[in-house]
């Protein structure tokens, strides 16, 4: 109980702290719908506020402009590819620190990445170093260490890959490719990134305080090499309920309201004159779609996968779900991406859609189950129903079935889900990003889209080595076309905006390039 | 909270006069908030089961031009984001919701007073298994059990029905084996034991009608009960599923428009509201009718 | 005294372990895999194959099972697969929050259900009977999430007397132990009312009226102290209780406490988590019981001999 106390009171001081405004350091305040877990990147696939804001990668991805984004040096100041595009010269910025005040160095840069490799580390996200020679081996327990990974002196690494891989470098500047320090990270062991005393890097903020569930607390790092940050503080909330959200946002003790969180706030805020010009939006390089499982009848019948491409007004979902923040997208990949193309139009035709089905030999309709998570925002349900409702008209006797989402993933792990809608934003700017992830071999089991098609297969990992952007690229496209229009494996919907309201006091807000809501604080400012 | 409305029931004596009922009836009749409880309840069956007669529109159509009007002269409680009628959603939410109160509450009921009288009456290691197997359950965190259910039979209301007697039977084994133990004593058990009668019998013929008064404020205060449990579990997105709407659902689901159409998330609010009001104004009423030592 | 407390602890060893056991097997039925949902949209089936295998998960059950039993004897609950950290810091951690919000809500409800169970008792069968019960009653009426958002609507945004959500200090805990006790006050309400007017059908109640002592001081000097033993010995169960059924409240007034931890723990299949958590809610529950009863026993001297009898 006496613990109590002193806790309560220490909290009492930093709710002080947190509430008053004559407070003269530049603080943001942010929040976060569920607890990040971790600042180590390697344990974590989708808590990236952290990891973005602590560590600093050897490339950086920087936006450039709404969409768009240019690969620009990180902790390394320039590299150089061979001509068989296997290996990468990484030569690193001299004098860059640590938190702790070690000196960043080439040995750093190859520990992180053995580090990921190494099965002690039971690291999740490794999967960004697929193509580095030895990586298999090295985590198959085979290999102590990585072959392809290699320090040439004390700032210069080089990583060399089993096979060219024209993503490498936007892979680089993805989050998970965060640089750690040896000495600092082997201490630490399996607390690193858990709590302040054990995480370490050298990105623009320290990691100050870290309550579990409640909030995190990042200073400046008034080091960093890039000069020190405009704000003194970024407070993380952890705030698991929309409304309530919405109602610190308004009662102003959080600076950005992320309307993902509540899509439908859209035409309030849109509406409303104390908040209209407070709206940051951004295209997000990202696709809304619904996945279709072959492997479950009646999608087994490209012309019932056609019809249900037609029995979707997506027009109408646009523009009455999302109030219209986006645009109808008929490929793989969405706009902003390299290699982005419009593509053949999918129209919106039930009488189409009912003949395809009767062709099918389902004259007198036929029942589809749609799968849900019960946990996600209401938007995918409203969805859900929408269809439900609108495929009608074309036969399509739509149902529901909700589950909770470790059912979910295990489900959709074992290829046996029903088809379900989902979005997916850019890791990095590359169609690998997509095409790959949902259409490789082992992509489209893990992800139960089960479109067996070898020839697909067969071109992604073709794509994938190819040095030549604008072969490339065609090679994409037609891919794209294959599988959309001759398969019907997928039915994209739309890319959406990003959007966020944002607090008068907040300067700089740019929404990243590919629409996240995990993004570097590094540039914003706090001014009264 | 889970401490059982039980707690609070006195043990009644053994019914024996004819004229209880009467009794019993003059005396709810007297607390008259019970009969206005009652009332509400009859009206809000009738409401349900004629749902489909008395509603002003389909509760299931989907008009995405008429998303979340304001109420008027043919919404009288406007609409929600898909333009289904708030008001029609309610009614047909009554079924939802009082089926919910009603039919775990009975499974319940009956697994509880089984094993009640079966723990109460044998007593020895029987009494032993069941009353530790009761201990189990009310020591489980309630939601929690209620949640694991749920993930592991999926998320619809025949499943609801299960997760929520798992949760409710335990409770009601209590108050029923310890009026067991009193009622075993009575002179007139141990004639009929005297007598040859089987414990069989005795069980069902002599011990369980005398539970009976107590069973029914046991159920009348269950029922709300029940119609909460659910909403919470609405509130985690494992209760009933949309486009079915229970008012726990209807308000969960329309909270996030509290601010441009507030009645959406209001007004199935005060339903639950009234609604579990009402049904513990009936419980108490009979608990104090049915209750010999609340007699003067 | 001390036997009996020995003896029920005994007794509840074999629930505690029935317990777990019954939720190792429970959660081996529930689908679901802890590590696919680790990785989320980003799951490979190699690596959560391979990850799977490095925790140890893929072990049959029983040995599972037998390794949380042995390290839950020592003390040492395991580790969280979601939150990669120890599972007894986490909950000693969370505990004091949970603790104070669940006393306060307590405290709430003694201060609406009691003076309300007194007030009806004494005008029985009036208006004020019925007004009182009530507006006790009127808390559990109401869903938690329904009735926090409201109070936040009004209180927090319109009147702005009080923060929306947090746990920085008391000023923070004031919307949750109102919203969380007044559920509970219908309770102790009813408690209070049908223990008095039990206690007021007794002789000496009646000799003191015979004397022609005011109600007023009949009440207050007599009826109450008695009358008020099943309410306190009620309190330890309640607190046990608003530990476990703190969950909606905790997760919508951001409070870092046990019931999010538990919640997340089933929601992510974390095993060892969930495992430490639901032991740690049932040792309270029982804990809680049982200083019901001994309380009881203290307070009322005739279940004490009683219970000693239970004892041998």
């Amino acid at each position: 109980m006496k613990n109590k106390v002193k806790l309560l009171l220490a909290s009492g001081l930093a709710s002080l702290v947190l509430l008053s405004p004559a407070l003269a350091d530049q603080m943001l305040r942010i929040s976060y719908s569920e607890d990040p877990k971790t600042a180590d990147v390697q344990m974590t696939t989708d808590f990236y506020t952290l990891p973005l804001n602590v560590f600093d990668r050897l490339i950086e991805a920087e936006t450039t402009g709404p969409g768009t984004s240019a690969l620009v040096p990180g902790l390394a100041e320039s590299w150089e590819i061979s001509q068989d595009g296997l290996v990468y010269t990484f030569h690193l910025r001299q004098g860059v620190q640590f938190h702790d005040g070690a000196e960043l160095t080439a040995d750093d840069v190859a520990y992180t990445f053995d580090r990921m490799l190494n099965p002690a580390t039971k690291a999740l996200g490794t999967d960004i170093l697929d193509f580095v020679a030895g990586a298999q081996e090295r985590l198959d327990g085979a290999a102590d260490t990585v072959t392809g990974l290699k320090v040439l002196d004390k700032y210069t690494i080089q990583i060399t890959l089993s096979q060219p891989y024209a993503a490498f470098l936007a892979l680089m500047a993805s989050p998970q490719a965060s640089i750690y320090n040896r000495a600092f990270t082997e201490a630490a062991g399996d607390q690193f990134g858990l709590t302040p005393e054990t995480t370490n890097g050298t990105g623009p903020f320290i990691l100050q305080s870290y309550e579990l569930n409640d909030s995190q607390m990042l200073v400046a790092n008034k080091n960093y090499f890039r000069g020190a940050p405009k704000l003194d503080r970024i407070l993380i909330r952890v705030v698991s309920d929309s409304e309530t959200l919405r109602l610190l946002f308004e009662t102003d003790e959080i600076d950005v309201f992320d309307m993902d969180y509540a899509t439908s706030q859209t035409p309030y805020f849109y509406g409303n004159d104390q908040w209209k010009d407070q709206i940051r939006t951004g295209p997000r390089v990202g696709m809304y779609y619904y996945h279709i499982n072959q492997a479950i009848k009646p999608f087994d019948d490209v012309r019932v996968r056609k019809a249900f491409q037609m029995a979707i007004n997506r027009e109408q979902i646009l523009e009455k779900n999302f109030y219209g923040k986006g645009q109808l997208e008929n490929g793989v990949m969405p706009r902003g991406l390299t290699c982005y193309e419009p593509a053949t139009p999918i129209e919106y035709n039930p009488v189409k859609a009912k003949e395809l089905l009767a062709e099918a030999g389902y004259p007198d309709g036929v029942e589809i189950t749609l799968a849900q998570v019960s946990s996600w925002s209401s938007k995918w349900s409203d969805m859900n129903q929408i269809i439900q409702a609108q495929a009608a008209d074309a036969g399509f006797k739509v149902k529901i079935n909700t589950m909770d989402e470790a059912a979910y993933f295990a489900q959709r792990k074992a290829g046996a889900i029903d088809a379900y809608t989902q979005s997916w934003s850019a890791d990095f700017n590359d169609p690998d990003n997509f095409f790959y992830t949902f259409f490789s071999d082992s992509g489209t089991k893990v992800r139960a889209f089960n479109n067996e098609d070898p020839e697909a297969f067969a071109a992604i990992d073709k794509a994938r080595s190819m040095t030549d952007p604008e072969a490339r690229c065609a090679l994409y496209r037609d891919l794209g076309e294959r599988i959309v229009q001759t398969d019907a494996a997928w039915v994209p919907l739309f890319s959406l905006d990003h959007s966020y309201v944002v607090q008068p006091r907040v300067k700089n807000f740019v929404v990243p390039w590919n629409g996240w809501s995990d993004m570097n604080y590094y540039k914003m400012e706090i001014a009264e | 909270m889970s401490v059982s409305p039980a707690m609070t029931t006195e043990t009644p004596d053994v019914i024996e006069e004819p004229s209880l009922l009467r009794d019993t009836a003059r005396a709810f009749a007297r607390n008259r908030m019970a009969l206005v409880g009652l009332c509400f309840v009859l009206i809000l069956v009738c409401v349900a089961v004629f749902a489909p007669l008395v509603s002003p529109h389909d509760p299931y159509r989907v008009a995405l031009d008429e998303q979340l009007l304001p109420a008027s002269t043919t919404y009288w409680l406007g609409t929600d984001n898909f333009g289904r009628d708030v008001l029609t959603r309610i009614l047909y939410g009554a079924r939802i919701s009082l089926v919910v109160g009603i039919v775990p509450s009975l499974i319940s009921l009956l697994i509880g007073t089984f094993m009640g009288v079966l723990s109460g009456y044998i007593g020895g290691k029987v009494d032993f298994v069941i009353m530790r197997l009761a201990d189990m359950m009310i020591a489980f965190p309630s939601l929690l059990l209620a949640m694991v259910v749920m993930y592991t039979l999926g998320a619809n209301l025949f499943n609801i029905f299960i997760a929520l007697a798992l949760v409710g039977w335990a409770g009601v084994a209590r108050v029923v084996r310890s009026q067991t133990l009193a009622l075993k004593e009575k002179e007139f058990i141990e004639a009929a034991r005297a007598n040859g009668t089987s414990r069989a019998t005795i069980m069902f013929r002599h011990i369980f009608p005398n539970v009976v008064p107590t069973l029914i404020v046991l159920f009348s205060l269950s029922i709300p009960d029940a119609i909460m449990w659910e909403s919470s579990l609405s509130f985690l997105g494992v209760g009933v599923q949309p486009p079915e709407a229970s008012w726990g659902l209807l308000i969960s689901r329309g909270k996030e428009y509290l601010f441009q159409a507030p009645l959406v998330a209001i007004a199935p609010g005060v339903a639950i509201l009234l609604t579990v009001l009402a049904f513990n104004f009936v419980g108490d009423g009979l608990r104090d009718a049915l209750d010999p030592s609340m007699k003067d | 005294m001390l036997m009996f407390a020995i003896r029920r602890i005994l007794v509840s060893i074999p629930v505690l372990i029935g317990i777990t056991a019954i939720l190792f097997v429970m959660l081996n039925v529930i689908p679901g895999d802890p590590v696919a949902l680790l990785m989320k949209e980003h799951a490979s089936p190699e690596v959560i194959a391979r990850v799977t295998a490095q925790m140890h998960l893929d072990d049959p059950l029983w040995t599972r099972y037998f390794r949380f039993l042995s390290g839950a004897l020592q003390g040492d609950l395991g580790t969280s697969i979601k939150l990669n950290r120890s599972v007894t810091d986490l909950i000693l951690k969370a505990f004091p929050n949970t603790l104070y919000l669940a006393a306060c809500a307590a405290v709430v409800s003694w201060v609406i259900g009691i003076p309300a169970g007194i007030l009806s008792a004494v005008r029985r069968d009036s208006f004020a009977d019925r007004f009182f019960m009530g507006f006790s009653l009127l808390g559990v009426s109401m869903p938690i999430f329904w009735s926090a958002l409201l109070m936040q609507y009004v209180f927090a945004l319109k009147l702005k007397l009080l923060p929306v959500s947090g746990f920085y200090g008391f000023e923070y805990v004031i919307m949750p132990a109102i919203v969380l006790g007044w559920s509970s006050a219908g309770v102790i309400a009813r408690l209070t009312r049908s223990s008095l007017l039990e206690v007021m059908r007794h002789d000496y109640i009646r000799t003191a009226r015979a004397k022609g002592l005011r109600e007023v001081r009949v009440i207050s000097r007599h009826a109450l102290k008695n009358a008020l033993i099943p309410v306190v010995t009620i309190m330890a169960i309640q607190i046990a209780s608003l530990l476990s059924g703190a969950v909606i409240t905790e997760a919508i007034f951001g409070i870092p406490g046990v019931g999010r931890i538990s919640i997340n723990a089933i929601q992510a299949r974390d095993m060892p988590l969930l495992q430490g958590s639901v032991l740690f809610a049932t040792v309270l529950v029982i804990l809680g019981n049982l200083v019901a009863d001994i309380l009881y026993s203290i307070l009322d001297p005739r279940i004490r001999s009683q219970m000693r009898k239970g004892a041998q």
